[in-house]
């Protein structure tokens, strides 16, 4: 309390004043209400003409005139003026002449065409000494306000301190649920929004997926059939809470109606653009991967607004290219110069990788970012499979990779494969049959721009295997077709046996090449080489069909015999 | 943490992290800067998208007055990064040097 005066005691008239108000403070006001109350409560008890109450307003620094009346709202910065003055020392300043102390401000009688007379202004701090704001009286009715009403105001405004610090975290906490269920309701319409069923293109294979973060996000993703092929949407809008998850929707119904209404892609682009720079808020944008797939042509054409890297894997050469953004992101601002648009030649087995940064900018416990490079070590060694699959593959590394750390953005996989290419022929089940399987391959090597050093490891394992067949399958049955694949960096090899029994080479053991030259047999050198000379050897037996297949895939990264030994 | 200061001649410094939880900051200090302002930012660790955004509306707001905001002493970490986004077609930058 204020050291100047000698304390004062209340009379029992103040005391049943004070009671009085308490009764009424304890009512569950709005805050609104409540400001009124105690606004109406202190000219009351103090006998003042006016009131006001400051809240204060901790992250900003300032104190918010939220009720006074006959005047409109206003805000000071916390150390400005009167009431900035009692907010910093959290005393009572009694001024019985206020255009006579230069703390007071008299822009607020100049706007409300009242005149000050003398005031009385207060700290609002609650019981656990936190300030809530500043309360005001002014003109007292008979005179100014001496060190009585000093006393009675300081019992006053600790009972209003205490009920407006009630009403305000009990409005944040109904607001918080307020918004909490908005929240919820707008990213189940975004989430809606995204395609359930993938699009069947001839030659193609289309997987998209979307995994919504806990609380916000803003991602999206469509495929558009189109009558020159698909449109491939990949977006993500900035900002928490409920508008990225509005914007991104709005993008994408603006984005389907402009292709529908026949819009080539650069004009799609920047009339989506602009009209989002028209209705985004100033700081928000979306970054945005927007291309049409040509499926006959085999071209990808896109645009991207900050939507990057944009990863495509070449099936001839194994490689990763990735792709910067072509413009800003969508909606920062109108576009005066759209530069070109980038095509990309889709060749067969190749992929394109549109993902969001909640893939690329996960953290793990450490801090660690997953990155680009994972997602291309992945895209390499899984790229020939099915998009679902490659898609799973990458959002368990993710998981792995983040050791239960949790997702705190969305997270949005599109990934566009062209059909590798192929070849298929069945073989008579006899071993003069070979030179026609060698013949085979060495044609579909040279016709696909295969790596040509590929051709030795992989005749061997054709030959190992099929001569396998040969031995133990039925002499004079069914012929064994060979299937080759396209795959990133190098080819894939089915061999399938019909109407057989079991019989699986690959679980023959290792030969030990360690055995003295006399103890060594050729037998069973043949399955150990082929191990070592190709990937992912695999045996599969269908007895319902009583068929069995052997697979393998040989790229330029295998690994090489001297190694393989060496492990 | 982040710092915003004044260094004179029209340069603001920005140094530490500009991330969601610091936007409001950089925004309230940016909201008084006019005319053509270079950001120095050689000592800014790290940007988040709420960042981008705020130096986006900055950019806008100058540019609506024929002012605007120049990135000085670009590390190529943030460089990258707006090249990714395609900020870097916004903002005049300069690199580290």
């Amino acid at each position: 309390m204020d050291a100047r005066a000698p304390r004062h005691r209340l009379s029992a008239r103040d005391l049943e004043a004070i009671l009085g108000v308490t009764t009424a403070l304890a009512q569950p006001f709005d805050l609104t209400t409540m400001l009124a109350e105690v606004v109406s409560a202190a000219k009351q008890v103090l006998k003042a003409d006016r009131g006001s109450v400051w809240l204060y307003d901790p992250a900003q620094e300032e104190l918010v005139l939220e009720v006074a009346t006959g005047i409109p709202a206003l805000r000071v910065p916390a150390a400005a003026g009167l009431v900035g003055a009692c907010a910093q020392s959290r005393t009572v300043i009694n001024v019985p002449d206020c255009y006579a102390d230069p703390r007071f401000d008299p822009r607020v009688d100049r706007a409300s065409g009242y005149r000050t007379r003398c005031m009385l202004t207060l700290p609002l701090i609650d019981h656990r000494g936190v300030l809530v704001g500043v309360m005001q009286v002014l003109n007292k009715a008979d005179g100014t306000f001496d060190a009585g009403d000093e006393t009675l105001a300081a019992a006053l405004a600790a009972q209003c301190a205490v009920a407006l610090q009630r009403v305000r975290m009990t409005e944040a906490l109904i607001e918080g649920e307020r918004m909490r269920q908005e929240l919820a309701m707008a990213r189940d319409v975004q989430m809606s929004t995204l395609p359930s069923v993938m699009p069947a293109l001839p030659g193609y294979d289309v997987f998209g997926v979307s995994r919504p973060a806990e609380e916000t996000g803003g991602d999206t993703f469509d495929l558009i059939p189109l009558e020159r092929g698909l449109g491939v949407v990949l977006g993500d809008a900035t900002g928490h809470g409920i508008a990225p998850a509005l914007s991104v929707t709005q993008m994408q119904a603006m984005l389907r109606m402009a292709f529908r209404l026949g819009a080539d892609l650069p004009t799609a682009f920047r009339n989506v653009n602009d009209q989002l720079a028209a209705t985004l808020a100033d700081d928000r944008f979306i970054t945005a991967f927007i291309g049409v797939l040509d499926p006959h042509g085999h071209r990808l054409e896109f645009h991207s607004g900050g939507q990057g890297p944009i990863l495509h894997l070449s099936a001839t050469t194994g490689a990763c290219t990735s792709y910067r953004p072509t413009s800003f992101p969508l909606g920062a601002m109108p576009l005066a110069n759209l530069r070109p648009s980038v095509t990309l030649d889709m060749h067969p087995g190749d992929v394109v990788l549109l993902i969001s940064d909640g893939v690329y900018e996960y953290h793990d416990p450490d801090g660690r970012l997953y990155g680009e490079a994972r997602v291309e070590a992945i895209a390499r060694s899984h790229g020939a499979r099915p998009m679902a699959e490659l898609a799973v593959r990458i959002l368990a590394d993710v998981e792995a990779f983040a050791r239960g750390a949790s997702q705190q953005d969305d997270v949005t996989l599109v990934l566009v494969a062209r059909a590798p290419a192929t070849a298929v022929r069945r073989f008579p089940r006899r071993v003069d049959a070979l030179p026609a399987l060698v013949a085979f391959t060495a044609a579909f090597v040279a016709a696909q721009d295969i790596e040509a050093t590929l051709l030795g490891p992989v005749d061997f394992a054709i030959e190992e295997l099929f001569t396998n067949m040969v031995k133990y399958g039925r002499p004079g049955g069914n012929e064994v077709e060979l299937a080759l694949a396209r795959i990133a960096g190098g080819v894939d090899v089915a061999l399938t046996d019909y109407d057989v029994e079991p019989f699986d080479p690959t679980r023959a053991p290792d030969a030990d090449v360690t055995l003295p030259i006399e103890q060594r047999t050729p037998g069973g050198l043949g399955i150990h080489l082929t191990r070592r000379l190709v990937e992912g050897l695999e045996y599969r037996y269908a007895p319902e069909r009583r068929e069995a297949r052997i697979t393998f895939r040989k790229t330029g990264e295998s690994v090489e015999p001297g190694q393989g030994e060496a492990r | 943490m982040l710092t915003i200061e004044a260094g004179g001649d029209g340069v603001v410094v920005l140094k530490g992290r500009l991330d969601a939880a610091q936007a409001a900051n950089a925004q309230g200090f940016l909201d008084r800067v006019s005319g053509t302002v270079t950001l120095d930012v050689a000592g800014l660790e790290y940007i988040s998208s709420a960042g981008l955004g705020v130096l986006l509306k900055t950019q806008k707001r100058l540019m609506a007055s024929a002012g605007k905001l120049r990135l000085a002493g670009v590390s190529p970490h943030l460089r990258d990064i707006f090249a990714y986004s395609g900020f870097d077609q916004l903002f005049e930058i300069e690199p580290a040097r």
